[in-house]
């Protein structure tokens, strides 16, 4: 008689009861970073969130998720340790569980370049700078006079990621003409934004258009009203 | 000298092709290699299907290779290999994975991943991943197309067999009476003789019925499996193993569900390969034969860029038109439709696709395979370890 496992729930099951073990026996690093945990998936987690990594506040600076086999997923992230600042580059399946850790944030807006920093001001006028690394995904977006209302996370009193809001509106620079007759928006295109980024874009959209853009997915979603 | 342990982690979850290439895997790594190796199955009917010696027992030696069977209730005594592999990305028992923690030499942990042609796998390839909660460091390997990627199995002397067999007449009939298909042997010379291995699909009715009014007698052979659910509706009466059923100039014969060895012989001695999957898939271009894939569903249609991504490799040095009609074949073939006119037009240029897929099996073969790709690999990690 053999026994055999139905599924890998079993090993799923045990790793959670793990997870909320290690959560349990942490109070005095709860306590030390003031803030609010929960797991999440690597695939749920964004670029500029903040994950515990075996003991360590990883940020995330970039995430790549990328289909695998059947429908598994890989995730690929550029991180950075808050605690010695070693940066690095992880793979992970999308289901792998990690600590989400919720740091303070505040509201800023994007004010100026000095080289290599990049400059943002909250509704106190107060000054917050970061390299580009730090940036991840908005780097994207940034522009000269946006005024987006981003999101920056704060780690010990200092400013360690600033994400865009879910939702971006952008003008095209330029795109090749559409060919004519298709208004399907199934037919897709290059478009470039002012600072030169590109993404796919409706073939009916032309340049000047503005159109708003999933900073999560860095994918067309309409034209701007 | 002391022969490295590898433990290779496979849980089945449907079909047959993670079993497939874990004990191609296993079993090559054990007969090529200074290592032992011990393979972790949760479904031993399914390895007993690829390879009939398989006792259901929940440990056994089978080709060299240590088979246990991989239960909820994993024992807990069972110290870490040297090397630890995850096949597609399955989740390690936590008490190995306790075990792992305290060892003093840490395993060399990889995720053998699934294979896809895709760009972004390159970038993927050999990269490491920390452990969310244990911080431990494990390997992602992506086998692939490229040099940049890990390759694909093959056997060293898996390209010397398969010419001796294929260049021996009399080797290919005794595999077919061995079957019991002499009928197959008793075929004209102008008969295309074709192996059938795919999922469910409903474009199955628009080949079948093509063949059935080809100027070229079709002989072919259906092994038992997914795709016979979609031939049989089409059928007048059911084909079942062993049957055969002659329809214009076609004749359909449904044969049983061969082990790996025996499906090997198959592809190689088939004029034209429909393959499936993952491991029938690589096993087709090895064999130098045309062949059509039918790659694993995925959701919002997202197989057909990985389909794609294979086809711009696969008929990058290909002729305009030849690349056009088997782009197109492959497409229809995925998506379910009609591919009358499309195999027409392969049909035309057969020469050529004979061509092409003996000259994809040379480029291929020039790259390492994934066995001896993991090997160095671990080598190294060993070494550096040391």
């Amino acid at each position: 008689m053999i026994c055999q496992a139905s599924s890998s729930t079993f090993v799923k099951k045990e790793l959670l009861k793990k997870a909320k073990k290690q959560y349990i026996i942490a109070p005095i690093l709860t306590v030390f970073f003031q803030l609010d945990r929960s797991m999440k998936t690597a695939q749920e987690v964004r670029a500029g969130q903040v994950v515990m990594i075996n003991g360590s506040p990883w940020v995330v600076q970039k995430s790549e998720f990328s289909r695998s086999g059947r429908n598994a997923a890989v995730v690929k992230m550029k991180m950075k340790n808050l605690l010695n600042g070693v940066q690095t580059e992880s793979a992970f399946k999308a289901e792998d569980k990690m600590e989400d850790i919720v740091l303070d944030q505040k509201e800023v807006t994007y004010s100026y370049q000095a080289d290599p920093m990049y400059v943002f001001m909250d509704s106190d006028y107060e000054q917050y700078e970061l390299e580009k690394d730090d940036l991840g995904d908005l780097m994207m977006y940034i522009e000269d006079g946006m005024a987006d209302v981003c999101n920056a996370v704060f780690y010990n009193g200092k400013v360690i990621s600033i994400t865009p809001p879910n939702s971006i509106e952008r003008e095209i620079a330029y795109t090749e003409p559409a060919v004519r007759g298709d208004t399907s928006g199934k037919v897709m295109k290059v478009g470039r934004l002012p600072n030169g980024t590109e993404i796919q874009i409706p073939a009916f959209v032309e340049i000047g258009d503005k159109i708003v853009i999933d900073t999560r997915t860095h994918e067309y979603k309409s034209r701007a009203k | 000298m002391n022969k490295a342990h590898w433990d290779i982690f496979c849980q089945v979850i449907d079909n047959y092709g993670d079993i497939g290439v874990c004990w191609r895997l296993a079993r090559q790594l054990a007969a090529e290699y200074p290592v032992k190796v011990r393979l972790w199955v949760d479904e031993l009917a399914a390895l007993k299907q690829i390879w009939p010696e398989t006792q259901l027992q929940s440990q056994q030696y089978l080709e060299q290779v240590e088979v246990c069977v991989w239960s909820e209730n994993f024992p807990a005594e069972v110290k870490p290999a040297d090397v630890v592999i995850e096949a597609f990305a399955c989740e390690l028992p936590t008490t190995y994975l306790a075990a792992m923690q305290v060892k003093a030499q840490p395993s060399v942990w990889l995720n053998l991943e699934y294979l896809s042609a895709e760009d972004w796998v390159e970038g993927c390839h050999k990269m490491l991943s920390m452990h969310p909660s244990t911080g431990m460091n494990k390997t992602f390997f992506f086998p692939g197309f490229t040099e940049k990627t890990g390759g694909i199995l093959r056997e060293k002397t898996l390209l010397e067999h398969r010419a001796a067999f294929q260049g021996d007449y009399s080797k290919q009939d005794a595999f077919f009476s061995q079957l019991g298909l002499d009928q197959v042997n008793q075929r004209t010379k102008e008969t295309l003789l074709v192996s059938l291995f795919a999922y469910e699909n409903t474009a199955v009715a628009s080949l079948i019925h093509t063949w059935q009014q080809s100027k070229t007698p079709v002989m072919c052979l259906v092994p038992f499996g997914k795709i016979l659910t979609s031939l049989n509706p089409l059928l007048n009466k059911p084909l079942e193993v062993g049957q055969a059923q002659q329809i214009g100039a076609l004749t359909l014969i449904a044969i049983p569900f061969v082990s790996q060895q025996e499906y090997d012989h198959l592809l190689w001695a088939c004029d034209l390969n429909f393959i499936r999957g993952e491991d029938s898939f690589v096993r087709a271009q090895w064999a130098a034969k045309p062949m059509v894939w039918h790659i694993y569903p995925q959701d919002e249609d997202y197989h057909m860029v990985k389909l794609n991504a294979f086809l711009a490799h696969y008929l990058a040095k290909t002729e305009p038109m030849l690349q056009s009609a088997l782009s197109n074949l492959w497409q229809v073939w995925n998506q379910g439709g009609d591919v009358s006119e499309h195999w027409q037009t392969c049909l035309k240029l057969w020469p050529q696709w004979q061509r092409q897929s003996q000259s994809w099996c040379k480029q291929l073969s020039q790259q390492n395979d994934l066995s001896s790709q993991l090997f160095d690999f671990c080598q190294k990690r060993a070494t550096e370890k040391g």
